[in-house]
């Protein structure tokens, strides 16, 4: 079956359209990548198929239905930023909110049932015996599986994931680079993941989707990760590498002085 | 023997406490600071019009019924705004301009309705309204200020978690099959309600002050929940009965030493903080 599905599916925004006449599928099981340069239509792309924005045209399925009849079946990982803060929870309610909210109304207590499932999906991340950690005070990476936990709280079929790389050192980006390929082979969730940093997520992605208000390329990766296609979204400095089996991308997220002054 | 009036303001300032100690970190968390700005105007608007009902029907509990309705009218109405795409600071300028305007004319309506009674003890009640007077709170008025605060209270304790989850990730309530904006409505009804409860005992002057800076210390102060809430509560409780003493002996509405000491407490935190 396929998990996503998009004919000519154009996201707008009060009659601006951000991302336009996107069409691909997705089969269940699959990783996707999907990168462009800043407000290619990312994150649009990621709320229109959760339901979170409703304003478009042309077809968007998940699981054959439409997204908002769909959202039992969808994690969403939103960017780490887009939290606040403020509010001192541990890590155990963070992920505890993933389990909730289907039933009730009232959640003063977190049920048991909920409580020990939080501390199997934290287990499952690594990060076993946090529970008690508040979240703020937690490392990028830590947080980054906290809110891969909580969105695994509801078995989802399909997981969203906005940026989980972005503000991670490389340590830590490989630290959540893992924990989503263990996601991939334990659990055989689809997964559509964001990034501007594709190389730690290479080993992950079966497809690439490249984008900017367009669909410019969607394919295997090493089909798509071309230096023209790769230069012509992200300027002339852009370059894919080859090395070994794999391809690697500079997309002037990185710079590397050499000689001179620094 | 300690007088009843002042046995009627410990009591009030407890319930007081208990409330705001609950809501004020919440209200710090989700950021509602503009909308005690619009319950400035609901809660004035509303007493302007309980004390024209009060002086017509000669009942004057219906001051605080009547605010409790308006209040409670008009956050229902931001949360309707919001709902249909206003942000949450113009909502509030629309409904406040509205309130705000209906006040002046409430006021006029008032000095007529007054000019034609022959005694009325309300020109110094919308005074102790708008300062507060912990020791002119009537048993009526802490009847309801108890009754009414114990709902609310187990209202809020019971959906307490979920209004942090919607502060910290209102679209992840969404997705995990909450609906954050029956939450968002709740909550507002229960700031407009707990507002109109609790006014006459603060005075509305210094409601937003004492609505918002118990929980920003607390806030600042522990990481704990548990901590959090208790320090929200004592510093209230602390600054409620402190205020009480000495505005028994100095004469000076008491909201305005709470809300000195307040700001004195913030101040001295936010330095240390800093230094
Ligand atoms: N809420 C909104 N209202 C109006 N326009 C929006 C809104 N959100 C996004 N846009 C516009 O839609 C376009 C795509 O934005 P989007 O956030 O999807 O890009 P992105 O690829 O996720 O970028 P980034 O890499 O910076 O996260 C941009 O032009 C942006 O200005
Ligand atoms: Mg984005």
């Amino acid at each position: 079956m396929d998990a996503v599905r998009a004919e000519g599916l154009t996201i707008s925004y009060g009659g601006k359209s951000a991302l336009s006449d996107v069409t691909f599928t997705l089969e269940e099981g699959k990783t996707l990548l999907l990168l462009g340069p800043n407000g290619a239509g990312k994150t649009s792309l990621l709320k229109t198929i959760a339901c979170f924005h409703r304003e478009y045209r042309g077809k968007i399925e998940v699981f054959g239905r439409k997204p908002c009849n769909a959202r039992e079946l969808i994690g969403y990982v939103p960017q780490s930023h887009s939290l606040n803060e403020r509010v001192p929870l541990t890590a155990l309610e963070v992920v505890a909110m993933g389990g909730i909210y289907r039933r009730g109304f009232a959640h003063f207590r977190i049920p048991s049932k909920v409580i020990e499932k939080a501390k199997g999906v934290l287990n499952f991340v690594g990060l076993g015996g946090m529970e008690n950690r508040l979240f703020r005070e937690l490392s990028g990476g830590q947080k980054q599986r906290i809110l891969l936990a909580r969105a695994l709280m509801s078995d989802p079929k399909l997981l969203l994931l906005d940026e989980p790389l972005s503000a991670l050192d490389p340590s830590a980006r490989a630290e959540v680079a893992n924990v989503l390929s263990k996601i991939k082979n334990e659990k055989r969730v689809t997964m559509i993941i964001t990034t501007h940093d594709i190389n730690p997520l290479l080993g992950v992605g079966d497809l690439v989707m490249l984008i900017n208000k367009r669909l410019i390329a969607f394919g295997r990766p090493e089909a798509v990760l071309t230096d023209k296609v790769v230069k012509s979204v992200y300027g002339p400095l852009a370059r894919v590498i080859p090395v070994g089996g794999r391809v690697y991308c500079i997309t002037g997220d990185f710079h590397i002085h050499r000689g001179g002054h620094l | 023997m300690i007088p009843e009036f002042i046995l009627r303001a410990l009591l009030a300032s407890i319930m007081v406490s208990v409330l705001l100690g609950f809501l004020s970190p919440i209200i710090n968390t989700k950021g509602l600071a503009f909308l005690t700005h619009a319950l400035f105007h609901a809660l004035l608007f509303g007493a302007v019009l309980g004390m024209i009902l009060a002086l017509l029907l000669n009942s004057y509990s219906l001051v605080m019924i009547v605010a409790l309705v308006a209040t409670v009218v008009i956050v229902i109405t931001i949360a309707e705004l919001e709902k249909i795409g206003f942000t949450p600071d113009s909502a509030v300028g629309i409904t406040a301009s509205f309130a705000a305007g209906l006040t002046v004319l409430g006021f006029g309506i008032l000095y007529k309705v007054m000019a034609t009674r022959p005694y009325f003890p309300l020109t110094e009640n919308i005074v102790s309204y708008l300062t507060g007077d912990i020791f002119l709170v009537s048993l009526s008025d802490l009847t309801l200020l108890v009754a009414g605060g114990t709902v609310i209270f187990f209202a809020l304790l019971l959906l307490y978690r979920d209004f942090l989850y919607l502060s910290f990730d209102p679209e992840g309530v969404e997705s995990y099959g909450g609906n954050a904006r029956v939450y968002l409505m709740v909550l507002y009804v229960i700031v407009g309600t707990i507002g109109a409860l609790i006014v006459q005992t603060v005075g509305l002057i210094t409601l937003q002050v004492i609505a918002i800076l118990p929980g920003a210390i607390a806030l600042m102060v522990s990481n704990d929940l548990r901590k959090v809430l208790a320090v929200s509560f004592f510093t209230t409780l602390t600054v409620q009965l402190s205020s009480i003493v000495l505005a028994y002996y100095t004469a000076i509405p008491p909201s305005g030493i709470a809300t000195i000491i307040l700001g004195i407490v913030y101040g001295v935190l936010l330095a240390r903080w800093r230094g």
